[in-house]
């Protein structure tokens, strides 16, 4: 018990830390965003006050305030979920991300869910056809999809599937003129226009696949898998119970860790296929120097990762009893 | 083989539980075809123990292996393996498809290998091992549960708490013996164990062998015992099975394999096992090693180390010849061997008269332990860690004078803190409290982490460590090994000079011709070769103190007795004192006893006897020492027979991280009183003047109120090896 309020206390403490550095880089960056702004707003208001009032509205933060106090000004209202107005969409933070992350979620999830499907799949028969020809072939095609960068893959899938055979839709997120809801035109829809960014996501699998057949091999050798066999138990048993459960296990972590990293990973994707998600907002704050809109982002990005890892650690202990133990640390 | 009828088949072939028939294994290798076990022709009687001896690489794994047809992928089996189950027709096993083969094993045949501590699947707990099995094998799952109960029970575990734990929970000596009653879940007929105590302590082998004695007899098994420890099985087995090189060089009843082996490597073998009752003079190596599975000798395998040896053993096989009854010897001048070996290995070499222990202890001690303490593991890291701190005294309190030219033995079980100490004695080691002094200097001081300030104190103590693979570079030459010592002690010496001191080394070591061993690498040494070069490269040094962790026990049986002279040798030529660290007592008292050391008896931490080899070992005053001193096998065929019950009340060691109050041995110990659990004995010189015996247990005064104090073991008096799981439950409300 002990170790798990620790571990949640160090979850805090991280989330903490990170929305007091994004404070203080906002307030106190060469060029400060806040200042800029007065100065951008301000000539045009009839009353100069105003502009540090808006300030406050947008970014949380009154730049007339000592610091301390704008300080827990701004952390009181992040906490109460208010991450200030968006300046070029015209709406408030937290609206947009309510809007942006289901969608986000939604393709990033099928892609390191298909990824690591396909990745472990591939991985077992490769370790089960150790040095075969299936092997080398495949080993091969890990290597080369692990290089590609995900989002050259996405080009040319883009170019190739979009714009030459017309396959797929080359921008948006959801069918046009389809009333949203579930009904089937409206869920094909959405697949449709999904399919590409997921499969760019692919090349998850060439690491997942490679991971896999390394850990297959190691477990190949143990001396339990050669007592269960001699116990004479099913060839299905020992290849889920055995095999795949212990070579699974170590990637357990990786797999939190990519879920708690796709917002960030879903940046240069969603841009690509201008799919309206949390990283197609993000770039568009970036364009429009919109800064409330990108603290909160940065924000539910951290939120995500430390939440995964926290997830990752809590529950490690109940797939793999060894780590289980809570007088033992399992980092 | 020439003669397939073997001589011995005089007994009614129903008797007979499994045969096998120019069985070979082989697996092909890059070099060649590699044959692990040799057309082996044998017959293993039901109800009986066979125990298999043979060294590392002499095939005995495969044989296990061969006899379920389980011989790991590439290997081949060849020649016949015929089952002969209590009623029905004979089965082929060879010949059985993969699925009746999947039905025969564990169902008529299982095995139990030597990597207990693996053999369990890390993510199920124990019951689902013993759940998968039954079904497997369409047993009715709840009779196989409460046959697993009754199993783990008979074998002094708590049945409930070894079915729910995971395997990581539980301690090596209970996976071993859960895994025993894993293999008899099934009701087999025949068990075959594959080295299945060789990575347990001494106390832990011993108790599990008295164990099966009882399995044995309760549940009507056949059990096959292969080791390369011959001690160890000389009580257990009815029969004895040599193995060398891939073939079987004896076979016979027990008692006349030890009293009258005829084949010459089965005697040079009982005279090169240390053990506690022979005279020195008789222990002596074998000479040469074991011949290379590409390359099996022409003829007798033996025949390249063979003092018999002539050329028709050179070229002829030799067959199975009858030497007595149920005795087959595979040597032709196995009548010559009887008579001729004996009086060869009579000449006793006159060792001279040992200095004794008690002369070397006077004068100033070379280096001196005391009160040292060592604990390990973090306490409360404090900031966000609320976390309990864990930490564990290696070792509590101990204090240890080394003298010039003398020899230490410590022994223990494994977690004892004898390599903890050890190495706090030679520097390698920061104790947590108490000092070490080095002629009368404080070795830490001025020392800035663990790296010890004096150069000269560093050089003066030097180690050789249990495994020589990992101590030599792989990297380097054996010339680069020796030179970096010189070059850093010696720097006046120039190539030359150097060259010649090394070639000179590795002569008197024995390794010749030195000029073709200096370019190799330590690969291409075998493990005998790289231990003596580790040898050297500390000698070369010209240390004061050697730290020696289990340097012999990574070598095979034939080859330990003569690594341990060479130390003796080198000790007395380099005029250095020895620490020793031993889990074996036969090996701790050929050296102590050879040399006139001293042998230090450790249990959870704390020093609990001191004293002479022919004291510990002939009078052992602390109840530990005597436990240590059952466990220790002997191979005299004359105490063979009446194995004692064990002297311990429980079988595993309790936590080393809540230590029992008062003395740490009460929760084991048959002697133990009410006293002994609050009051902390310290040493008691038994030896009067002479120092030559130190015992730390009450028993050792005539007058102490533990005398008068009520006995606590009577609860569990009645059993000689106690419930291992629920003691340790019972040690905490003892000592709270």
């Amino acid at each position: 018990m002990n170790w798990k309020i620790r571990r949640f206390g160090q979850a805090v403490f991280t989330v903490w830390a990170v929305m007091t550095l994004a404070f203080f880089l906002t307030r106190m960056m060469p060029g400060n965003p806040v200042d800029a702004f007065v100065a951008r707003v301000g000539p045009q208001l009839d009353n100069p006050q105003e502009a540090y009032e808006m300030a406050e509205i947008y970014m949380n933060i009154n730049p007339q305030d000592p610091i301390h106090i704008a300080y827990v000004d701004y952390m009181t209202t992040m906490l109460q979920g208010d991450m200030g107005m968006s300046m070029s969409q015209n709406s408030s933070v937290a609206a947009i991300m309510g809007e942006a992350i289901p969608w986000t979620l939604f393709v990033m999830s099928w892609a390191i869910f298909i990824g690591f499907a396909v990745g472990i799949s591939l991985g077992a028969l490769m370790a089960y056809w150790e040095g075969s020809k299936f092997d080398v072939a495949l080993t091969g095609y890990a290597t080369i999809i692990t290089s590609i960068p995900f989002y050259v893959l996405a080009l040319m899938l883009l170019i190739t599937f979009a714009y030459r055979l017309n396959w797929f839709p080359t921008a948006g997120r959801r069918p046009e003129g389809v009333e949203a809801g579930f009904n089937i035109p409206f869920m094909v829809g959405i697949i449709h226009h999904a399919i590409l960014p997921i499969f760019s996501m692919f090349v998850a699998s060439g690491v997942a696949s490679l991971t896999m057949r390394g850990n297959s091999i190691r477990v190949l050798g143990e001396d339990y898998l050669r007592v269960a066999r001699l116990r004479g138990l099913a060839d299905r048993t020992i290849a889920v119970q055995y095999i795949a459960r212990n070579a699974i296990l170590p990637m357990y972590t990786g797999l939190m860790i990519a879920i708690g990293s796709m917002f960030g990973g879903a940046v240069v994707l969603e841009e690509i296929f201008t799919y309206r998600g949390m990283g197609y907002y993000m770039i568009q704050a970036v364009r429009a120097r919109d800064y409330p809109l990108m603290m909160g982002a940065f924000t539910v990005i951290t939120i995500a990762v430390v939440i995964s890892l926290l997830i990752a650690d809590l529950t490690y202990g109940k797939i793999d009893p060894r780590a289980g133990n809570e007088d033992h640390d399992a980092f | 083989m020439t003669i397939s009828e073997s001589a011995a088949t005089d007994r009614p072939s129903d008797d007979v539980i499994v045969e096998l028939r120019d069985t070979s294994v082989e697996f092909g290798m890059e070099r060649g075809q590699s044959r692990v076990l040799n057309e082996v022709t044998t017959e293993v009687y039901r109800d009986e123990i066979l125990g298999v001896i043979g060294e590392s690489g002499s095939g005995k794994s495969m044989f296990a292996s061969a006899m379920l047809d389980a011989v790991p992928e590439p290997g081949v089996t060849t020649g016949e393996v015929i089952y002969h189950p209590e009623e029905g027709e004979p089965i082929s096993v060879t010949d059985l498809s993969k699925d009746e083969l999947r039905q025969f094993r564990w169902e008529e045949v299982s095995m139990v290998f030597q990597g207990a501590m693996s053999s369990f699947n890390p993510v199920l707990p124990i019951k689902t091992h013993f759940v998968e099995t039954l079904s497997a094998h369409d047993y009715d799952i709840g009779r196989g549960l409460a046959r697993a109960q009754e199993l783990l029970s008979d074998l002094y575990l708590d049945p409930e708490r070894m079915l729910n734990s995971y395997p990581h929970e539980l301690s090596g000596g209970m996976k071993q013996r859960v895994l025993i009653a894993l293999s008899l879940v099934l009701e087999p007929d025949l068990l075959v164990m594959d080295e299945p105590t060789a990575a347990l302590d001494l106390l832990m082998q011993r108790s599990i062998v008295s164990l099966l004695e009882e399995i044995k007899e309760k549940h009507d098994l056949t059990i096959v015992f292969i080791t390369h420890d011959l001690p160890l099985v000389a009580d257990l087995a009815d029969r004895l099975a040599v193995l060398y090189a891939f073939e079987f060089a004896e076979i016979g009843p027990s008692n006349r394999i030890l009293e009258e082996p005829a084949h010459p490597y089965t005697r040079a073998l009982l005279n090169a096992t240390p053990n506690l009752s022979a005279p020195l003079e008789e222990m002596r190596p074998i000479a040469g090693e074991s011949p290379d599975p590409v390359n099996i000798p022409e003829g007798c395998s033996y025949h390249p180390r063979c003092p018999l040896a002539d050329e028709e053993c050179e070229t002829i096989d030799p067959g199975p010849y009858d030497a007595g009854p149920d005795h087959d010897v595979h040597c032709h001048h196995w009548e010559q061997s009887i008579e001729d070996l004996d009086i060869a290995f009579e000449e006793t070499s006159d060792t001279g008269k040992t200095p004794s222990a008690v002369d070397k202890a006077s004068g100033d001690p070379l280096v001196s332990l005391s009160d040292v303490e060592v604990t390990f593991g973090s306490a409360n890291e404090g900031w966000l860690d609320f976390g309990e701190s864990q930490t564990v005294t290696a070792v509590d309190g101990v204090s240890l004078d080394i003298y010039d030219n003398d020899v230490v033995v410590l022994v223990g079980e494994s977690g004892c803190g004898k390599t903890t100490l050890a190495k706090t004695a030679v520097g390698l080691q920061t104790p947590t409290a108490g000092t070490i002094e080095y002629r009368g200097r404080d070795i830490w001081e001025g020392a800035s982490g663990s790296t010890l300030a004096d150069k000269e104190i560093r050089r003066a103590l030097q180690i050789v460590h249990q495994d020589p693979g990992s101590a030599l570079n792989s990297h380097h030459r054996v010339r680069t090994i020796l030179e970096q010592p010189l070059k850093r002690w010696h720097p006046d010496l120039d190539g030359n000079d150097r060259r010649e001191r090394i070639l000179g080394m590795l002569e008197y070591v024995g390794i010749s011709p030195p000029e073709d061993y200096i370019d190799r690498y330590p690969h291409q040494l075998s493990g005998g070769e790289q231990q003596r070069i580790a040898l050297i490269r500390s000698m070369l040094v010209n240390p004061d103190l050697i730290l020696a962790d289990e340097a012999v026990s990574a070598l095979d049986v034939s080859l330990r007795v003569g690594m341990m002279d060479l130390m003796i040798e080198l000790q007395d030529v380099f005029d250095t004192s020895f620490l020793f660290i031993s889990h074996d007592l036969s090996n701790a008292r050929y050296i102590a006893e050879k040399t006139g050391g001293r042998i230090g008896v450790m249990y959870l931490g704390e020093l609990v006897e001191v004293g002479s080899a022919k004291r510990i070992i002939e009078d052992p005053q602390h109840p530990y020492t005597k436990a240590l001193r059952w466990a220790t096998p002997e191979l005299d065929a004359e105490q063979i027979g009446d194995s004692e019950e064990s002297p311990m009340r429980s079988i595993d060691i309790p936590d080393p991280t809540d230590p029992p109050s008062g003395c740490r041995y009460h929760t084991r110990c048959p002697e133990a009183r009410e006293v002994c659990a609050t009051q902390t004995p310290g040493f008691v010189d038994l030896g009067d003047e002479t120092h030559a015996q130190k015992s730390a247990c009450f028993r050792a005064y005539d007058d102490h109120e533990y005398w008068q104090s009520a006995s606590i073991t009577d609860e569990h008096a009645d059993s000689g090896v106690d419930t291992g799981g629920d003691t340790d439950s019972g040690v905490t409300s003892e000592s709270d």
